[in-house]
C-alpha cells in the first residue's frame, strides 16, 4: 500500500467502522457482552463467533463494544494533546527568542521520558477512570504535538505574506491565527490521527499491563490480557481483541502519514 | 476441666477428617532412587527464614529444607515427625514431647530438646518480632527442656490447636549455630534437618534444592534434586509440562487443566479441601455494620453459579467457614439462599429503596477477578452497584490488614485445627480478623473450645460459633475452591496434604 489514496482509503474504512461499531454497537452485537454464561472458553461457532470468554460472555459481542471506550480514548487524548501541544508550539515556534529557548527545553525534557512508562506511573497514582485515561495520555502526548507545530510555525512565519501581515502592523495573535495557523492545519490533521492511534495503542499497552479501565467494561487491551491465561484453550479471547486494537491502530496511523 | 493423660495421636483422633481417608493410596512400584524433580511455581518467597516466613510459596521450600515437631498427615491428622510421641498433662496445660534420638541438622548440629526450646524461645522474644509470636504468645507459658530429648511446653490454657501450630511454621526447627552463624543471611541459606539441602536461588528463574545424603529418616528421599521453577502464568505451566521441561505444575485452576486433562502421560492430582472463598465488609462502620445490608448481598449471590462457572463446577457451595470432610463442619448450617428479590426488599429495609453503590477491591489475581465479575453482574440484580477496583495482587492483602479495603473477596487454606480459622478471622483478637468483628458469644464459644482437648464438646461449640457467624454475616460465604497438580505420570506416590503444599520427601521419578 505504498499509494496514498490506497493507503487513506483503507485507513477510512476501519475508521468507519470502528465509528460505526462505538455508536452503534448495542443494537449490532448479537450478545450482551457483560453477560455470563456456563458455557466458558468455548472455540468459534455460529452462536459466538469468536467463542466465548473465561465467564462464558461471547467475544465478538465484547470486541464491538470494546470499540467505544478505545475510540472516546483516542480522541479525548489526542484532544488534549491537541489543545497543549499547539499553542506551545506555535508560541515557541513564531515568537522565537527566549520563549522559544524554553518551550524547547521543556519539549525535549518530556520528550526524554518514555511515554508509556510516564502514564503507567501517573495512571497507577491517579486510578485509571475514562477521564484520568484520556488527560493522562494527552499529556504525554503532548511533546511531539508541539515540536512539530514549532517546527512548522517557524518556517511559515518566515514566509513573505507573514511579513507583509507584519508590514501592515498586524498584532502577533492576528498573525498566528490568520497567517500561521490556517497554513500548518493540515499537518496538525495529520499528526491529530497519528496521535489518536498511539493512544489507543498506549491504552491497550496499560490495560495489557493490568492499569485499564474496570471490568467488566469490554476494554481491548484487558481483553488480550485476560485471555493470555487460556491461549491454547480458547486464542480467540486475545487475538480478537487485539485485532481490532492493530486494526483500529494502523487505520488510524495511515490516514495521519498519508496527509503528512 | 478433668482430662486424663493422652498418649500421642488420640489427642486429635477425632479430628481425622472423615471424608479424606484413603486419599494416602501409594501407586505401583517400588521406588527409584534418583532423578531431579522440576517443579513449576508462582514463586513469590520474600525470605526461607522460617521464623519470618508468612508467603505460601516460601512453605513448599520450607517444608524440604526443614522438618516440623509434628506433621499432618493426607486427612490432616497429626503425626510423628522430629517428635516421636506426646503426652498432655491431666490438666491439658503442659504437652511433653519425646524427640526421635540421632538426628543431626545439615551443618551436623544434634537437634535435641535444648534445640526446640531455643527455637521457641527465639519466635517468642519480642525482640525478633516474628509475625508468629501472635500464634504462640498468648498459648505458651515457657518450653522447657527436661531432658535430652524430652521437651515440655507449658501452656496458659489447655489448648489443642498446638499441635496444629507445630506441624506447620512455628514448628519448623531450624539449626540455632547456622541461624547465629548466618545472621540476616540464614533466609538466603537455610539449614534444617530436612531431606534436601539448599543448593542455590536465582531470583526470578529458579530455586535448586539437592539430596541430603545423611537424612535421618531412612532411604529418604528418593529424588536427587528438586528445582523449582519460576512461571509467569498457568498457561506458560501447562506447555512446559507437556514439553517435559517441567515435572510438575501447581496451583491449576479447573479452567486451566483442560488443555492437559486427558492427555496420554499426564497425571492430574485434584486438592483435597479446597481454599475457602469468601466476600468480606468492615462491620464496625457504616454503610456494612448494618446487618440487612449485609443480609442483601448475600441473598443476592448465588453461589451456585459462582462454583459453576469460576470453577467450572468442580467446587463446591460454602454455607459457611468449612467444608466437608473436617470434623467440624456442620451441614445443618445454611448460607442466606440465593433470592434477589428478597435481597431487593432488605436493601429496602437497610434503608436503601434506590439501590447500593460501592467499590468492590479486586485483587489481580485470576480468580479474584472472575469471581469479581460474577458478583458485580448477580448483585446488579438486586440493586447494588460494585465498582470494581484493580490492586496489584501483591499489595492487595496488606491494603486489607491495614483497612484500607473494606469491601473485598479473600481465600484461606484450611487448618488441621479449628482453632486455626476460627480464631484468627472471627475473634475479636484474632490477628487476621480485617472485618473487625465482634461478638462476645463468639468470642466466648472460641475460647471455651480452644481450651479443650474433648472433641464432642468442641465439635457442639463450634457448630454454634458458625451458626452464629453465618447468622451475623461478618463476611459472606462463596465456594469452596477446586485446584490441581499436574505432573508427569512418572512421577510417583505424590500424596496431597490438605494444607496443599506438597511434601516431595517420598515421591519418586520412575524410569
Amino acid at each position: 500500500m505504498r499509494h496514498p489514496s490506497l493507503q487513506r482509503a483503507f485507513g477510512c474504512t476501519v475508521i468507519a467502522v470502528a465509528v460505526l461499531l462505538a455508536v452503534f454497537a448495542p443494537l449490532l452485537a448479537p450478545a450482551d457482552p457483560n453477560r455470563s454464561g456456563v458455557d466458558m472458553l468455548d472455540l468459534p461457532s455460529l452462536a459466538n463467533l469468536f467463542g466465548t470468554d473465561d465467564l462464558g460472555r461471547d467475544i465478538f459481542s465484547r470486541v464491538m463494544h470494546g470499540a467505544q471506550p478505545s475510540l472516546l480514548i483516542g480522541f479525548g487524548a489526542a484532544c488534549v494533546a491537541m489543545l497543549i501541544g499547539v499553542p506551545i508550539g506555535l508560541a515557541g515556534g513564531y515568537m522565537r527568542g527566549r520563549i522559544d529557548l524554553l518551550v524547547v527545553g521543556v519539549i525535549d525534557l518530556f520528550i526524554a521520558l518514555p511515554g508509556l512508562i510516564l502514564a503507567l506511573i501517573i495512571t497507577a497514582m491517579v486510578g485509571a477512570t475514562l477521564r484520568n485515561l484520556v488527560l493522562v495520555l494527552g499529556f504525554v502526548m503532548w511533546p511531539p504535538v508541539a515540536r512539530l507545530v514549532r517546527g512548522q510555525a517557524l518556517a511559515v512565519r518566515e514566509a513573505l505574506f507573514v511579513e507583509a501581515a507584519r508590514a501592515v502592523g498586524g498584532s502577533h495573535g492576528w498573525i498566528i491565527r490568520r497567517h500561521v495557523l490556517p497554513n500548518i492545519l493540515r499537518v496538525i490533521a495529520a499528526q491529530f490521527a497519528v496521535s489518536v492511534s498511539v493512544a489507543i495503542f498506549t491504552s491497550a499497552s496499560l490495560s495489557f499491563l493490568g492499569l485499564g479501565l474496570p471490568p467488566p467494561m469490554p476494554d481491548w487491551g484487558g481483553m488480550v490480557r485476560s485471555g493470555f491465561d487460556y491461549l491454547s484453550i480458547n486464542p480467540f479471547m486475545s487475538l480478537a481483541p487485539g485485532a481490532a486494537v492493530t486494526l483500529t491502530v494502523m487505520g488510524f496511523y495511515v490516514v495521519g502519514t498519508s496527509f503528512k | 476441666m478433668p482430662q486424663p493423660s493422652l498418649p500421642r495421636r488420640s489427642v486429635l483422633a477425632g479430628a481425622t477428617a472423615l471424608g479424606l481417608a484413603g486419599t494416602a493410596r501409594a501407586q505401583t512400584g517400588s521406588p527409584r532412587k534418583g532423578g531431579a524433580l522440576n517443579v513449576g511455581i508462582n514463586n513469590d518467597a520474600r525470605t526461607f527464614d522460617p521464623i519470618y516466613s508468612v508467603q505460601f510459596s516460601e512453605r513448599q521450600v520450607l517444608y524440604l529444607v526443614f522438618n516440623t515437631l509434628v506433621k499432618y498427615g493426607p486427612d490432616f491428622s497429626i503425626q510423628p515427625e522430629l517428635a516421636d510421641s506426646w503426652n498432655v498433662s491431666p490438666d491439658g496445660k503442659s504437652v511433653t514431647f519425646q524427640l526421635h534420638p540421632g538426628i543431626n541438622f545439615q551443618d551436623g548440629t544434634p537437634f535435641d530438646a535444648a534445640v526446640v526450646k531455643w527455637n521457641i524461645d527465639k519466635r517468642l522474644d519480642p525482640a525478633t518480632a516474628s509475625p508468629q509470636r501472635e500464634l504462640l504468645a498468648p498459648v505458651i507459658a515457657a518450653v522447657e527442656a527436661t531432658g535430652k530429648l524430652t521437651v515440655v511446653f507449658n501452656l496458659k490454657e489447655p489448648y489443642p490447636g498446638l499441635f496444629s501450630l507445630l506441624g506447620e511454621r512455628a514448628g519448623f526447627m531450624v539449626s540455632p549455630t547456622a541461624y547465629e552463624k548466618l545472621g540476616k543471611d540464614f533466609a538466603n541459606a537455610p539449614v534444617g534437618t530436612g531431606a534436601f539441602l539448599w543448593k542455590s536461588w536465582v531470583r526470578g528463574s529458579a530455586l535448586t534444592l539437592e539430596r541430603n545424603p545423611a537424612y535421618w529418616e531412612a532411604g529418604l528421599p528418593y529424588l536427587d534434586s528438586v528445582v523449582f521453577r519460576d512461571l509467569a502464568g498457568a498457561v506458560v505451566g501447562t506447555q512446559r509440562l507437556l514439553t517435559g521441561e517441567l515435572d510438575v505444575v501447581m496451583e491449576l485452576s479447573p479452567q486451566d487443566i483442560r488443555v492437559i486433562d486427558g492427555k496420554p502421560g499426564i497425571a492430574l492430582k485434584p486438592i483435597t479441601l479446597g481454599r475457602w472463598y469468601f466476600l468480606q465488609w468492615h462491620v464496625n462502620t457504616p454503610p456494612f455494620d448494618n446487618a440487612k445490608l449485609r443480609q442483601a448481598f448475600a441473598h443476592a449471590i448465588d453461589r451456585q453459579r459462582l462454583n459453576d462457572i469460576v470453577m467450572r463446577g468442580k467446587g463446591t457451595v460454602s454455607d459457611g467457614p468449612t467444608p466437608e470432610g473436617l470434623w467440624w463442619n456442620d451441614p445443618s448450617i445454611k448460607a442466606p439462599a440465593h433470592d434477589p428479590a428478597r435481597a431487593r426488599a432488605l436493601l429496602t429495609e437497610a434503608g436503601y429503596p434506590n439501590g447500593f453503590s460501592f467499590v468492590l477491591s479486586t485483587p489481580q489475581v485470576a480468580a479474584f477477578q472472575q469471581l469479581n465479575q460474577l458478583l458485580q453482574e448477580q448483585l446488579a440484580e438486586a440493586g447494588i452497584k460494585v465498582t470494581l477496583q484493580t490492586v496489584g495482587a501483591s499489595e492487595w492483602y496488606g491494603r486489607v490488614v491495614d483497612g484500607t479495603t473494606n469491601l473485598t473477596p479473600t481465600r484461606w487454606v484450611q487448618r488441621p485445627d479449628p482453632d486455626g480459622l476460627m480464631y484468627i478471622l472471627f475473634h475479636s483478637k484474632g490477628f487476621a480478623n480485617t472485618t473487625k468483628y465482634q461478638n462476645p458469644e463468639v468470642d466466648r464459644l472460641l475460647d471455651t473450645a480452644r481450651a479443650t482437648y474433648d472433641v464432642d464438646l468442641r465439635k457442639r461449640l463450634y457448630s454454634d460459633a458458625q451458626r452464629l457467624i453465618v447468622a451475623d454475616l461478618p463476611v459472606a460465604p462463596l465456594i469452596f475452591g477446586a485446584e490441581y497438580a499436574a505432573m508427569v505420570d512418572k512421577v510417583r506416590d505424590f500424596v496431597w496434604i490438605p494444607d496443599q503444599i506438597p511434601r516431595f520427601r517420598s515421591v519418586w521419578k520412575a524410569a
